[in-house]
């Protein structure tokens, strides 16, 4: 909400500097996010009053005015048609220089010397108003500089209003906090209705009310014989310093109103009313309305409506019909002030997508109490700007309801806030913001809520108010006195930071995306429809086609972001993300469970000049990712993959305790090309909710054997596919002393040669070269009985 | 015996050396078992009782004579021999070491375990909740109704009518009081998805959720704590205010505010010209919530508070655009 401090001066009595009002605001709970200058550059331009007009002698479109503005009368030459002899005009006068640039000097028009320039409300830069020149009020003096016009030097305040706050959406509602805040109390403005008809409002238009749920009060004022005129200027600049554009000084007052006192109204053109009422009730029916926008609306069935002798001519508090709009030629206004349900407001506004000034106010409520003297305000206001005449008296239908009460108990008060406040403190803080105490007693006191604060229902809301007023910085800061308690389930956090530090010390920089991706995503991966992972969960509304659904998996995100990064210039790069990813469920709620992804493209470095600097394959890969399994304890399996994302001959399934659990590989070319990646990428996923459940992270000692290890290479010829795990394994169970087998060597020629190296270890005795050369020999037999496998020799 | 000879013998092998290896050469043949002195050591006996007294006092003279030249010659040709191996070996120390790879985390995750590190340090547990929420939870538990004006602050993804993805980590605050009776100290960090994509949002983000409930929690309590943990991750020096603001699950509400770090407090674009920056929502737990979870708000009181990881991050980093966490461009996720 904008609040010029100008206009806030008319409530209150402002005796403090504007940016210190704004901060002392922002400490009562309405942010004052920026503060406007109001500065325009006037410098140079006085007040002029038109003394005479004369045609130009030689131009027909121009004018001669005489203006005087302090001891001189200066001729000006001038093209507005605007200006009538007696006018109060403001004059730039030679050497003066314009808001747009324009330097004023002497000219001479077409044979007529021109001593200064008369100007329009867009020359002086206060408005985009360039119709005519601005007529100033006529009680200015003539030769005043023009900046000691009310209202064009000022501060307006952007205030964020807390969403329980609607009261304060006016200016009236903010001066009354800057009362509380200044010790004063703020004043409704004070008026006289003035040209009162003959006639009774109760002979021209009646009203009823069929359901006061929905209306609780509805206010009836007319006002006669309008024209339709913009309003003065002082209207006009308020109305656009809070945000709004004025139209016509009918229009402008009931904006105006609802600006100063958060009462939205609706003007009716009298004549289109037919058969002279108006009638609130709710729709009992869907029907289709044509609004004031010209847009046919959706009306159903418990909407609030105004209607007159023959049906709707308004969507109550939201918008009018074209039906019954203000047009240039209306005259005679039939003025709406009510209160209608929040709730109802709210539903029918966000389903027909309206959300305009009036429907927000609304919404949020207003105050009850005021519907009236609203009324009465614009319409004196109609009658100050617009001319016409006050029908007498109104219309009104008013549910009276009490207001409510809550009672507070001091002690609950201090032991909430955890600071000692006076009673009297207390008191004091609610009365300043209109909260008074109906009863007081040892313990507590009752408290009425008046009807504009709709936010205050229990006594927790009052002790807010207490600790508002009171202030938050007067309130200390303490520690807790309950027991001490030691942080539980720290496990699973402690899993996923000690998954991320191996990640970053084998080299890899963590990702985090966006947890959406699209429908397109699983296609390229080409991922089968039975599979879990085709059928993501679709977000109803999508930001957009790219975050249509979530994710299933974390490849494909990682590999757009490895696009990314090769498009602007990187070569090799090592990525890791750890996230969740989302499945179909079994009863209404999806599945969620972390998952971690990481992927190698390139080499680990562009060069280092000792050494050479391989491309990662395969084997760089499923190393990350058996150090990473041996970092949580638990070892994988490897078994061929179908992925059919990857390639067929160099990946595989990764399974734990015989569970899949992810796969390792390199991406198939054709998927990496739906990408544009043009180079070999390799990567592997993990459901890390698996691991962290196998990980066994009790660990037992082992002693350290005092006796010797033995070691042993053997080098095998190998035909066919046969895989060298088989090897392994045939060797491990040849006997407990030997305790770690490793491959040191392959290569290939006609045949492929392989070459092992087993370690013997006893914890008992030192091995002797007889023991050993026997195990040696059952190891020969036992791997050269495999079919394919000869000893090299 | 002609001793003569022998000096000039020993004085020409001695000044012929030019190596380390001919020092160890001319010491054999000259020191060595079958070595000239030996020789003519062994011809002595050849001679009578007074020329051997004589011949081998001389003999033993120049014996010495010759060993001390010897090890001087022996010593400076090993030094000689050291320099010249040390030159062919000399490195140039200023070519470039091998430095072992590191990646990084993400700044988003340096943020959020610094956060879990302090609040763990002040004895809150880890809390988790799902990001696919039910409604209920995101919304009605937290005291926010269908049609309550404060749904309007958020912009909700939905999956279903009534599943939402969650608009903040709040809803971890009711599942966790759902399951548990107090005392409650618990923090729960998380994504949070809101329908945003410009400069200063994106639709993914994170947020660290706090909660304490247990019997007489007070507000001033709340400021304590939020000072500490403010106080520790930006400096012992920042400036903070709490002043009140609106959420329609806490009551007293108050949103805490730092002294800008950009401009420290006397103005700028980033604290758009106030000195201050908004860090985190808080407030006493509202009674209302405690009774749908079934606390007795005259029993136990309490203080929640919530705050978005990437503005911790953007300010202690000092980023300006909060889309840079997600572009995860290496040349952004190196630098921290
Ligand atoms: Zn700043």
């Amino acid at each position: 909400m904008r609040i010029p401090y100008e206009w806030l001066n008319e409530f209150v009595v402002l005796d403090i500097n504007p940016y210190e009002l704004a901060s002392k605001l922002t400490m009562r709970g309405f942010e004052v996010e920026a503060i406007e200058e109001y500065k325009p550059s006037l410098d140079g331009v006085c007040v002029g009053e038109v003394v005479k007009i004369d045609l130009h002698p030689n131009a027909k479109n121009l004018t001669v005015c005489k203006v005087r503005t302090v001891k001189e009368v200066l001729p000006i030459v001038c093209g507005a048609k605007n200006v009538k002899e007696g006018d109060k005009v403001p004059v730039a006068m030679i050497g003066s220089t314009l808001a747009n640039g324009l330097l004023i000097e002497k000219k001479n028009i077409k044979g007529v010397e021109s001593l200064g320039m008369l100007c329009s409300e867009k020359e002086l830069g206060l408005s985009d108003d360039h119709s005519g020149i601005f007529i100033l009020p006529g009680e200015m003096k003539a030769g005043t500089k023009l900046d000691e016009l009310t209202g064009l030097q000022d501060f307006v305040f952007d205030i964020n209003v807390p969403p329980n706050r609607g009261d304060c959406l006016s200016v009236y509602g903010i001066a009354r906090e800057v009362g509380s805040i200044l010790n004063q109390r703020a004043k409704l403005p004070m008026f006289k209705l003035n040209g009162l008809s003959n006639k009774e409002i109760s002979n021209l238009i009646s009203l009823s009310v069929k359901d006061t749920e929905a209306c609780p009060r509805y206010v009836l004022r007319m006002i006669a014989g309008v024209s339709m005129v913009p309003a003065p200027f002082w209207m006009r600049q308020r109305i656009q310093k809070c945000g709004m554009r004025p139209i016509n000084a009918v229009v402008d007052v009931t904006n105006y109103v609802m600006l100063e006192l958060g009462q939205p109204l609706h003007a009716f053109d009298y004549h289109s009313l037919r058969e002279k009422r108006i009638e609130v009730r709710v729709a009992n029916e869907n029907i289709v309305f044509k609004t004031l926008d010209g847009e046919d609306r959706n009306i159903l069935k418990g909407d609030i409506l105004i209607c007159d002798g023959s049906g709707p001519v308004a969507i109550a508090g939201i918008m009018g019909g074209e039906n019954s709009e203000i047009t240039e030629k209306t005259r005679d206004i039939a003025l709406e002030s009510a209160f209608f349900n929040p709730l109802s407001i709210r539903q029918t506004a966000r389903r027909i997508g309206i959300r305009s000034e009036a429907s927000l106010r609304f919404e949020k409520g207003i105050d009850l109490d005021n519907v009236d003297f609203a009324a009465e305000r614009a319409i004196y206001l109609m009658n100050l700007t617009a001319g016409g005449v006050i029908v007498n008296g109104k219309q009104e239908v008013y549910d009276k309801k009490s207001s409510k009460s809550i009672f507070v108990n001091f002690g609950k008060i201090i032991d909430i806030l955890g600071t000692p406040i006076e009673h009297n403190a207390i008191i004091s803080s609610l009365r300043s913001i209109d909260l008074h105490i109906v009863k007081e007693e040892e313990t507590g006191f009752v408290v009425s809520v008046p009807n504009f604060r709709h936010d205050l229902d229990e006594y927790m809301d009052i002790i807010e108010e207490v600790a508002r007023i009171y202030g938050y910085d007067r309130i200390p800061a303490t520690t807790p006195v309950g027991s001490f308690q030691v942080p539980k389930n720290e496990k699973r956090s402690a899993y996923f930071s000690s998954a991320k530090e191996y990640f970053t010390a084998c080299g890899f920089h963590e990702l985090i995306n966006f947890a959406f991706f699209s429908v397109k995503d699983i296609e390229n991966f080409l991922i089968n429809s039975s599979d879990e992972r085709f059928s993501g969960i679709p977000i109803m509304n999508p930001i957009s086609k790219d975050y249509e659904i979530m994710r299933t998996f974390l490849a494909p995100n990682v590999l757009k972001t490895i696009a990314y990064n090769l498009n602007r210039g990187a070569r090799n790069l090592q990525f890791f993300e750890m996230g969740k990813v989302f499945v179909a469920g079994h009863d209404t709620m999806p599945l969620e469970y972390p998952s971690i992804c990481f992927v190698m493209t390139g080499k680990e470095r562009d060069y280092f000049w000792r050494d050479s600097c391989a491309e990662f394959d395969f084997f760089d890969t499923k190393g990350v990712l058996e150090g990473f399994g041996a970092r949580f304890r638990v070892q994988f399996d490897f078994v061929r993959s179908s992925e059919p994302f990857l390639m067929k001959n160099r990946s595989a399934d990764v399974l734990l305790e015989g569970i899949k659990i992810g796969w390792v590989g390199e991406i198939e070319d054709s998927v990496l090309h739906t990408y544009n990646i043009e180079q070999k990428v390799y990567s592997a996923e993990l459901r890390f909710d698996i691991m962290m459940e196998k990980s066994k992270i009790n660990v037992q000692y082992k002693p350290i054997p005092r006796y010797p290890q033995v070691t042993r290479d053997f080098a095998f010829l190998v035909e066919g596919a046969v895989p060298v795990a088989t090897m392994l394994e045939q060797i491990k169970t040849v006997s407990p002393l030997i305790t770690a087998v490793g491959v040191f060597d392959m290569f290939k020629k006609e045949t492929k040669s392989i070459a092992l190296r087993v370690i013997f270890q006893s914890f008992e005795e030192t091995l002797t070269d007889d023991a050993v050369n026997a195990l040696q020999e059952i190891i020969i037999q036992k791997v050269t009985s495999i079919p394919g496998v000869t000893l090299r020799t | 015996m002609n001793i003569d000879e022998l000096r000039n013998r020993i004085e020409s092998e001695i000044t012929s050396l030019k190596t380390f290896e001919d020092v160890k050469k001319v010491k054999a043949s000259l020191l060595g078992r079958k070595g000239l002195f030996s020789e003519y050591l062994d011809g002595l006996k050849l001679l009578d009782r007074d020329e051997k007294k004589i011949f081998g006092k001389e003999i033993n003279l120049l014996k010495m004579h010759a060993e001390s030249r010897l090890k001087e010659l022996e010593s400076f040709y090993l030094e000689e021999e050291k320099r010249k191996k040390e030159a062919l070996d000399k490195i140039d120390i200023t070519m470039p070491g091998k430095i072992p790879l590191l990646g990084k985390k993400h700044p988003i995750t340096q943020t959020l375990e610094e956060i879990i590190r302090i609040f763990t340090s002040l004895g809150f547990s880890v809390a988790e909740g799902p990001d696919i929420e039910q409604e209920y939870y995101n919304f009605e538990a937290l005291n926010i109704p269908k049609d309550h004006p404060a749904r309007d602050m958020q912009d909700t993804f939905y999956i279903k009518s009534d599943i939402v993805l969650r608009t903040h980590t709040s809803p971890v605050q009711i599942r966790t009081m759902e399951s548990q009776l107090p005392p409650v100290k618990i923090i729960a960090p998380g994504s949070v998805y809101r329908c945003d994509n410009d400069i200063s949002h994106t639709p993914m983000f994170h947020q660290v959720e706090g909660l304490m409930v247990d019997k007489r929690v007070r507000f001033s309590d709340l400021k304590g704590i939020l000072s500490i943990f403010i106080r520790e991750i930006f400096g012992e020096n920042t400036p903070l205010r709490f002043r009140p603001s609106y959420f329609p699950f806490t009551e007293p509400s108050a949103e805490v505010d730092i002294g800008c770090v950009i401009c420290e407090g006397d103005g700028c674009r980033v604290c758009k010209e106030t000195g201050w920056l908004e860090i985190l929502g808080s407030g006493m737990v509202h009674p209302q919530v405690l009774r749908i979870v079934g606390y007795d708000p005259e029993e136990v009181s309490g203080f929640a508070f919530g705050m978005g990881v990437e503005r911790i991050a953007m300010l202690k980093f000092g980023i300006d655009d909060i889309r840079q966490f997600y572009y995860n461009d290496i040349r952004f996720l190196s630098q921290f």
